[in-house]
């Protein structure tokens, strides 16, 4: 996990409701992202084989953030790559997500389950005096 | 865990009204006994049913069904139908899973029969019906058979062995959606939908051996085809990756119509555009075509089905007599006459996690059914059992043709998991007296009887409501999952 970041499930009837803290916002993306490939499987069976990177532009935080975090899902769902870590930056707008990991063995890789989507619903971030805080729902 | 307090005026013992309140263009309408309603109000589901009532153009009211619960925009189990001259289509009333919805397979063959191959018919039936995550089709699609996939629906299956016209005639809208462009789906979306034609998926996405339990309308069941004693197969799948990536890409495209058009809603999710406009024609297209897409698919698995009981059970087709009862959608935005304010007219009709239930006479139902109604299917959970209903006038008065989709669910999937933690769900679910195959052991807790809400409370109250008539109740024996 990105370094003095962790994450949460909050209640939520039919989804997954996810909570990540983080002390800055590049960090919060990058440790989303690896939150969210957390609730795919186990991050540590997988190789830091091959590198991605993507960005997110948007007006507002929540823009970027929630572009990053679809990006990221479909690494897996196009091309069922898993990530082990990641890490970010920003550029006036801009986030850039540089992830490691591999094309999903079955042989070796777990998947729990398929998550459809990264929604806007309820999607926020916010700072505090003790960090970053995003909060999204997967629908699974 | 008390979320909101939404103000409730009880109509009747089923129904329950949320009056206007601030920018809310209609009041709220929601199905539910009152013991239900104690858990319906635990989370953000009757928020919702008034953040969809600010939609422009929405009609009449903003209806939850009484397996209503949280989702993303709308709730799960909403149902709002809009004008479509000035009113909007919003993907976040339709979901992700384009036209999921439930096929139901009657059979020829007896329970009794079946019995003692059972174990190894769920076996066959898991391997044969590809599910899970990952998990590919049979068919691998060129762009050119995608485009015909996403234009032909269920059709597309005709000439390549893997329907019927039998099979098509018993979908709904005949397994294909006019007006599916495929210019207005994404390339992105085509490869999420290359692959997976003919699986099945995860999470709550099924495959069902049930027994006829209980006929309880006789007439409706004849015509349906369905007896005490029969083994049937309920499917339970959608529109996969395909689907998912329309109302994705599309619910990104609206916010900027959204900004230049003035229009402000509670609910980023809850993001339109104008019917009329050409994003809203662009969304309604794409997302004919993933229904088009989600009724191939579960062509294609009826398809995979017929054949794997057949082989397994070593019948011909007319011994095993396999055949569609009907297939049915509950997540899609579809155009309907309906009666608004004493004036039939056009609508668009959004049910995200609602079923279509037109009642007996309605021009749209095939000659068998049009004297006992459109059939209805409301799976329950793997353990308690499911429901075969028919659809009544009072659907049509009071809900714009729709009813209730599933039990609901009541317990997160967290909570779900912890409560069978050092338990096997596998044990427990056999001695209930079904057998379970899955791809996932996670995916299996999450999905335990108890995550759910009691089938038969859900449909006491539509039945009660006269909105769908119970025809028969199904036991479950074995299921595959993803």
């Amino acid at each position: 996990m990105t370094p003095g970041a962790r994450y949460r499930l909050l209640p939520h009837t039919a989804d997954l409701r996810v909570e990540v803290r983080c002390a800055d916002f590049p960090g919060l993306c990058a440790a989303s992202v690896e939150t969210l490939f957390s609730l795919l499987t186990d991050r540590r069976t997988v190789r830091r084989a091959a590198r991605r990177t993507f960005s997110a532009a948007g007006a507002t935080r929540e823009e970027r953030f929630h572009g990053i975090l679809r990006k990221a899902l479909l690494l897996f769902a196009l091309d069922r790559f898993l990530v082990r870590d990641a890490g970010a930056t920003m550029e006036l707008d801009v986030v850039t997500v540089t992830v490691t990991g591999e094309p999903a063995d079955p042989a070796r890789h777990a998947v729990y389950r398929e998550i459809k989507a990264v929604t806007a619903h309820g999607l926020a971030v916010s700072a505090g005096p003790s960090g970053w805080t995003g909060r999204f729902v997967l629908d699974v | 865990m008390q979320f909101e307090d939404v103000r409730l005026v009880q109509l009747t013992d089923t129904t329950w009204e949320i009056p206007e309140t601030g920018g809310m263009r209609v009041p709220g309408l929601v199905f539910a006994s009152g013991e239900m309603m104690e858990d319906i109000r635990r989370d953000q589901a009757l928020r919702q049913v008034m953040n969809v009532a600010h939609l422009p153009g929405i009609l009449s009211h903003s209806i939850g069904m009484p397996d209503i619960h949280w989702g993303y925009g709308f709730p799960i189990g909403g149902v709002a139908a809009m004008d479509p001259e000035d009113g909007v289509v919003s993907p976040g009333g339709v979901g992700y899973d384009i036209n999921c919805g439930v096929r139901l397979l009657r059979s020829n063959i007896g329970m009794a029969a079946l019995r003692a191959r059972l174990p190894v018919l769920v076996a066959a039936l898991h391997r044969e019906v590809p599910a899970g995550v990952g998990s590919t089709g049979f068919v691998r699609l060129s762009p050119k058979e995608m485009d015909k996939v996403l234009t032909e629906g269920s059709r597309w299956a005709l000439p390549r062995g893997y329907a019927t016209e039998e099979d098509v005639a018993a979908t709904e809208s005949g397994g294909r959606l006019p007006g599916a462009d495929p210019d207005s789906v994404s390339d992105t979306a085509k490869r999420r939908g290359a692959d997976q034609l003919g699986t099945l998926g995860a999470g709550n996405h099924f495959l069902e051996i049930d027994e006829v339990e209980e006929i309880l309308y006789p007439e409706a069941a004849d015509a349906y085809g369905l007896f005490r004693g029969q083994a049937v197969f309920f499917l339970h799948s959608g529109s996969r990756g395909l689907g998912y990536q329309v109302c994705d890409d599309h619910l990104e495209a609206m916010p900027s119509y959204m900004l230049r058009n003035g229009i402000r809603v509670p609910d980023r999710q809850l993001a339109c555009a104008h019917v009329a406009s050409p994003e809203g024609r662009g969304y309604l297209s794409a997302l004919a075509c993933a229904a088009n897409y989600a009724f191939a698919n579960r062509q294609l698995l009826a398809h995979q089905v017929r054949e794997t009981v057949q082989r397994c059970l070593r019948m011909g087709p007319g011994d095993a007599g396999i055949r569609v009862v009907y297939d049915v959608g509950h997540n899609n935005a579809k155009f309907e006459t309906h009666e608004v304010a004493g004036r039939r007219r056009e609508v668009l009709v959004h049910r995200k996690g609602a079923t279509r239930a037109f009642p007996p006479g309605h021009p749209e139902l095939q000659a068998a059914y049009r004297e006992v109604g459109q059939p209805v299917f409301i799976p329950g959970d793997m353990g308690r059992g499911s429901y075969v209903l028919a659809g009544l006038p009072g659907a049509m008065r009071t809900a714009f043709g729709s009813t209730c989709h599933g039990a609901g669910r009541r317990m997160s999937r967290t909570a779900a998991k912890q409560s069978v933690r050092g338990k096997s769900v596998f044990e427990a679910m056999e001695q209930r007296g079904v057998l379970v195959a899955c791809a996932s052991r996670r995916t299996l807790a999450e999905e335990i009887p108890e995550a759910y809400k009691d089938v038969d409370s859900v449909v006491d109250v539509v039945d009660r409501a006269g909105i769908a008539r119970k025809v028969a109740r199904l036991r479950p024996v074995g299921v595959v999952k993803g």
